[in-house]
């Protein structure tokens, strides 16, 4: 099945702030009431959020839906500059405009049985919606979690609420093993013989992890992040290098099949 | 000029040349694509007309990303002009756009004249092309764009070499890289362009202090955005007073004043670019405002803005 969304219409939707918590440090989780988005949004996709209008910047910025509950979309961010320390200074009842749902989320291909979701910090963010999803229709779900801390292992609940397993990694061993993602998902792949491995972190985490799947057989989905002005595919400036030549991010992606990307002529974001 | 009363009809119509627009907005060459992107938010058929996003003659894949960095009320681009070549453009774009009552203007790019040149032949067969736009002013490709646009005899070369193909009406896009603008303008002019549209991004460039690594994988890139706006009016009003050719005037342009600025400045329509990323509504935005702001201040004609700045 394909959650292929491409062809839906883009809104653009005046949201309000219902709450905005910080659950560990650097990063908050944000609900918007916005119905419309949140009726119409996919596992895997994005809103541009205007974040202040006529401040000294412009620029919207792109964030994935982490889950919908109702009309309220779940927001995880990680406060990296002007944009996010904006955001994380929001009180319920203020209102900013988003442009959604927006890529073509992520894709399940036929006859999935069972999915490895691997995620590394903030790329937690765009598997919670997926998690639900899968374990919705049936599909054994293991999750394969890193972060640098404890406290940085968002949406940890979420996963354990609704995965079949999961399995933890920490840098400082403060959870789960000590190390990092990618030793855990070279056993789960060798173990579990996934149908499907699905994968957003920081670029140089996703890679590795796409090599293991595709070496071992197992089709692989990354998340790619890349930076975005426009977000709705006229600028081009999110491009990815793919089999199928230069793919924009945010309307081909930033789910893209693992074995279509040109690793070494994309680029890794600045930063993460 | 003035009537009195706020409840008159204003008639939004302006000429270049040839070319008659519905109203004064239309959108800035690369920050909108064809359109297609924009139709759930735009109804193109209430522009002004369509500017597209550059075309060459074969596909160009464009600069290494990042491509672009925010600044401070502004952007950096360095897009690098990717586009799938004429063809493609003529098959796919064209098509779809000709189901809109709108002009179409198609921005060219090439590294040589004889590029240029040959996309204009091109597009000359295509009656769906209104209007050619040249441009000589992307800072973002090694040979040839901008430095097509910094010297009088170069600019004048392409635009004659063009004007030789196409009667269709050219509007020569100026770079602001320059020292002094109206002598570029006034070369265009004497080649035969119907009009000028100005700006083009400036050359800029900027730095991340963590990696000490520019923020664009090519270093520089082109700067737009509300940050050059008041560049963009004084070129607009100095080429104003140097040329007698109309003018599209571009350059920051987010809301209905800013674009009357323009107007007032010398300009005969106005061009949303970077705007639209912001919101994409903002050419609709800015079509309704000026109306508004013609009806609010009694007047009739919104051409009666251009140039009517006072001193
Ligand atoms: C499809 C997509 C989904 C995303 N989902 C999330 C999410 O769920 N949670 C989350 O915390 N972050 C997410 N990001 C990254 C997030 O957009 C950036 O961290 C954010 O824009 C940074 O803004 P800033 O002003 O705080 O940082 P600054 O560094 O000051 O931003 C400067 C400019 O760079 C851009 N930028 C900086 N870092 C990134 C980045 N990694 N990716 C894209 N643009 C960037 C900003 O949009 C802005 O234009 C996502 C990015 C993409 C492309
Ligand atoms: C992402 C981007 C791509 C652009 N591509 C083109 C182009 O292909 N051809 C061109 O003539 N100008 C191009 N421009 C320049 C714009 O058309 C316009 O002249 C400039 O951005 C100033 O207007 P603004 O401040 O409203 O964006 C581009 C600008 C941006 C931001
Ligand atoms: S962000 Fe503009 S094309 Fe993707």
């Amino acid at each position: 099945m394909s959650m292929d969304a491409s062809t839906e219409r883009k809104l653009l939707e005046h949201a309000r702030v219902v709450s905005n918590e910080r659950v560990a440090e650097g990063v908050g989780l944000i609900v918007l009431e916005s119905p419309r988005v949140a009726h119409a949004v996919k596992p895997g996709q994005f809103v541009h959020l205007r974040i202040e209008q006529g401040a000294s910047f412009l620029l919207r910025r792109p964030f994935s839906i982490h889950r919908v509950v109702g009309d309220r979309l779940q927001i995880l961010y990680q406060v990296l500059g002007e944009g996010t320390r904006a955001l994380a200074g929001k009180e319920r009842g203020a209102e900013m405009d988003l442009i959604g749902p927006l890529g073509t989320g992520w894709f399940v291909p036929e006859g999935t049985a069972h999915a490895l979701l691997v995620a590394g910090g903030l790329g937690a963010a765009p598997l919670g919606m997926l998690v639900e999803a899968l374990a919705l229709r049936g599909i054994a779900v293991t999750v394969a979690q890193g972060a640098p801390t404890t406290e940085r292992l968002v949406a940890r609940e979420l996963f354990e609420a609704t995965a079949r397993r999961v399995e933890i990694s920490t840098d400082d061993g403060s959870a789960g093993e000590r190390g990092f993602v990618t030793a855990l998902v070279e056993r789960l792949i060798a173990a579990d013989r996934p149908d499907v491995v699905y994968v957003c972190g920081p670029e140089a985490m996703t890679r590795i992890v796409a090599r293991q799947a595709l070496a071992a057989g197992v089709a692989c989905q990354v998340s790619l992040e890349r930076l975005m002005a426009c977000g709705i595919g006229a600028c081009l400036s999110c491009v990815v290098a793919t089999v199928d030549g230069q793919k924009r991010a945010c309307v081909d992606g930033p789910a893209f099949d693992a074995a279509d990307v040109l690793w070494d002529a994309s680029e890794i974001p600045p930063k993460h | 000029m003035t009537i009195e009363g706020s409840d008159i009809n204003v008639d939004m119509r302006v000429r270049l040349g040839t070319l008659e627009f519905r109203n004064p907005v239309v959108t800035a060459s690369g920050t909108f694509a064809s359109g297609r992107e924009y139709a759930d938010f735009v109804d193109l058929s209430r522009l002004g007309a369509v500017v597209t996003k550059g075309v060459s003659l074969n596909a160009w894949p464009g600069n290494p990303s990042p491509r672009i960095a925010e600044t401070a009320s502004g952007m950096l681009n360095s897009i690098g002009l990717q586009n799938p070549g004429v063809e493609a453009f003529c098959e796919k774009d064209l098509p779809w756009l000709a189901q809109y009552d709108v002009p179409v203007i198609v921005n060219v790019s090439g590294h040589s004249v004889a590029e240029y040149v040959a996309v204009a032949a091109r597009l000359e067969q295509d009656l769906t092309v209104d209007a050619l736009e040249v441009n000589i002013s992307c800072p973002n490709v090694d040979e040839g764009g901008m430095a097509f646009g910094t010297t009088c005899v170069a600019a004048a070369e392409v635009t004659r070499a063009v004007r030789a193909v196409t009667v269709k009406p050219l509007i020569v896009k100026l770079s602001p890289n320059v020292t002094d603008i109206t002598e570029i303008a006034r070369a265009v002019e004497a080649e035969g362009a119907d009009a000028v549209s100005l700006i083009n991004t400036l050359l800029g460039m900027a730095i991340d202090t963590d990696t000490w690594r520019p923020k664009l994988a090519r270093g520089v890139g082109g700067l737009s955005g509300p940050a050059i706006k008041p560049v963009a009016v004084r070129m607009v009003w100095q080429v104003a007073s140097a040329v007698s050719i109309p003018i599209i005037g571009m350059g920051g342009i987010m809301t209905a004043e800013d674009a009357v600025e323009f107007m007032l400045a010398g300009a005969s329509a106005v061009a949303v670019g970077t705007g639209n990323f912001v919101d994409p509504t903002t050419t609709m935005r800015v079509v309704d405002g000026l109306e508004a702001y013609c009806r609010g201040r009694g007047i009739s004609a919104v051409k009666d803005l251009i140039g009517a700045v006072k001193f």
